[in-house]
């Protein structure tokens, strides 16, 4: 009798310390990392929309999508790569331009003049035929 | 024609054909090879030249016949230009540089207006006017016989190495005694943002001298045209300064644009107390409280909304830091740090229009997302402190229900002992 007080007991001790001990200590593994997300907004309202872009929240990054003149809908990460401003969609240069320092970048997303050393990233984008709904991904 | 002719023509044609053309030795470099002076062999050190992997060899730009193996034939000989004088150096280089014909061959993309814009710099009109042979010509940037193309890190024109290059005579007191400007250039730019991002941080969109300066036409940017040549890269704050009353102000007094506030080679982090009123405010340099505007006043207020923005960040950030250190998610509150980071790159961008309201506006953004992310980190850290104590209470009711328990079993176990 003695032993299974003592065994249970034991156990016991191990369920409050072991919730204890998980708390102290951080997880190892990191946040998830988002990489699809259903924008807050649908394409039509996009296209309304004067600027033909929008700022998107994607995780804990920034992102920009962007109707082209083609009528395209792309979106890449809104963070410049040169010192990580926030870039915004300029329709009459038809490019994605940084105010911070001048930086331009082409519809793809390359960097075309000014200081940013490299192209945004570039995401896909599906839009939802049926509920009109726009999804981002990274790419793969 | 008999066959046994043309078939005699076929064959000579053919051994004609594949016999190689005769490829004589270039003599100049064969023999300057084994220099090994002060200035080292130029034939080792062109071996790595761009002119060199064209094609070019020794007497493409020095003339001579190339064939002949005795320097005083070759000095003879009809072209030979030897080693020309600095003022001649221009002129030496422009013989291809300024042939539009001649450089397609080789480079199409190069421009060939190399020699006019340097007849415009300082650099040319010294050199080519009143010749002064100190003044830089082609090859004091460019080097001599190991030349490269800009964008090689091993060229003396990369702008990882162009500051150095310029300072190896602006920098030197003595060589540029008697020019009437400092030696200072190069510490003061290594000590500016500038410098830091491009020698420290290797930013390679961080200018260079010659992002301002020009490179073949190199002159210190006029008075009303500094901001054209800031505004390259601070577009925005550019147009704000041009809508400023400082504009105007600037023009008619002939004073420096943003050099006047940020100085020139010395470009250092901007500061709060710069503006304001204080004495060590950048505004009271000009302005003073009986001065007629309202100059002064004006400072004040962006001085104490700025400050206001600055702290309700730092305070912000604080409580986010506090709540992450707890083993709290803060992903959505360093999101919202990043916004004011952005609020504040507005507000200073739009300090230039000297427009209260554009700060004012650009600030409060900023304000709201600074309130909104302390209140969301103060949520977090209460959330903490709430689950600590729910973990020390549970523990505390399990303990004295396991010592209840125990005590129950020992009483039972005396009141009805096992036989």
């Amino acid at each position: 009798m003695s032993w299974l007080l003592r065994a249970g007991a034991t156990g016991l001790l191990g369920s409050i310390l072991y919730p204890v001990y998980k708390f102290v200590i951080p997880p190892l593994t990191g946040e998830a990392n988002l990489s699809q997300l259903k924008l807050p907004f649908k394409s039509s309202e996009l296209r309304e929309d004067k600027a033909s872009s929008r700022i998107f929240k994607f995780g804990r990054e920034l992102g920009i999508i962007v109707i082209t003149p083609q009528n395209e809908v792309k979106a890449f990460s809104a963070l410049c790569t040169h010192l990580d401003c926030t870039v915004q969609y300029r329709k009459d240069l038809e490019t994605i331009w940084c105010a911070c320092h001048n930086g331009q970048y082409d519809l793809e997303g390359r960097n075309i003049s000014g200081p940013p050393p490299r192209p945004l990233e570039q995401y896909d984008v599906h839009i939802s035929a049926e509920t009109d709904e726009i999804f981002v991904s990274k790419k793969t | 024609m008999s066959k046994r002719r043309i078939l005699v023509l076929h064959l000579a044609f053919l051994v004609f054909t594949a016999i190689p053309p005769v490829v004589y030795a270039d003599m100049c470099f064969e023999c300057h090879s084994g220099w090994e002076d002060e200035s080292g062999s130029p034939s080792a050190s062109y071996e790595s030249d761009v002119h060199f992997r064209a094609g070019l060899g020794c007497a493409d730009c020095h003339g001579g016949n190339p064939e002949l193996d005795d320097m005083d034939d070759v000095r003879r000989g009809r072209g030979y230009k030897g080693i020309p004088r600095p003022r001649e150096i221009p002129g030496f280089c422009a013989t291809c540089h300024n042939d539009p014909g001649y450089m397609i061959k080789h480079n199409p993309a190069l421009p060939t207006d190399q020699l006019d814009k340097y007849k415009t710099s300082v650099h040319g009109k010294r050199l080519l006017e009143e010749g002064d042979e100190k003044a830089a010509n082609c090859v004091s940037c460019h080097s001599v016989h190991n030349i490269e193309r800009p964008q090689i890190p091993a060229s003396t024109v990369y702008p990882l190495n162009l500051p150095e290059v310029c300072a190896g005579c602006h920098s030197d007191p003595e060589y540029m005694a008697g020019y009437g400007i400092p030696a200072s250039q190069f510490d003061d730019y290594a000590e500016s943002v500038h410098g830091h991002a491009l020698l420290v941080e290797k930013d390679l969109g961080a200018p260079a001298c010659n992002d301002c300066h020009g490179n073949h036409g190199a002159t210190p940017p006029g008075v009303t045209s500094i901001s054209a040549v800031c505004g390259l890269c601070h577009a925005l704050i550019s147009d704000e300064f041009a809508v400023s009353p400082h504009k105007a102000a600037f023009d008619e007094m002939g004073y420096p644009e943003c050099e006047g506030c940020h100085s020139n080679h010395l470009v250092l982090e901007p500061e709060l107390y710069w503006i304001g009123t204080s004495d060590s405010s950048l505004c009271v340099d000009c302005h003073s409280a009986d001065d007629g505007t309202e100059g002064l006043a004006k400072a004040e207020k962006i001085h104490e909304i700025v400050l206001k923005l600055k702290k309700s960040y730092e305070t912000a950030e604080a409580k986010v830091d506090e709540s992450e250190l707890k083993g709290m998610m803060v992903t959505d509150e360093r999101f919202i740090l990043k916004e004011i980071t952005q609020a504040m790159i507005r507000t200073r961008t739009v300090i230039h229009s000297l427009d209260f309201e554009k700060v004012s506006e650009a600030a409060g953004e900023g304000l709201e997302k600074a309130d909104q992310a302390y209140r969301a980190a103060t949520t977090k850290v209460e959330e903490y402190y709430f689950r600590r104590k729910g973990l020390g209470i549970a523990t505390l009711i399990i303990t004295i229900l396991v010592i209840a328990l125990y005590l129950r079993i020992r009483s039972i176990d005396k009141s009805h002992p096992l036989r």
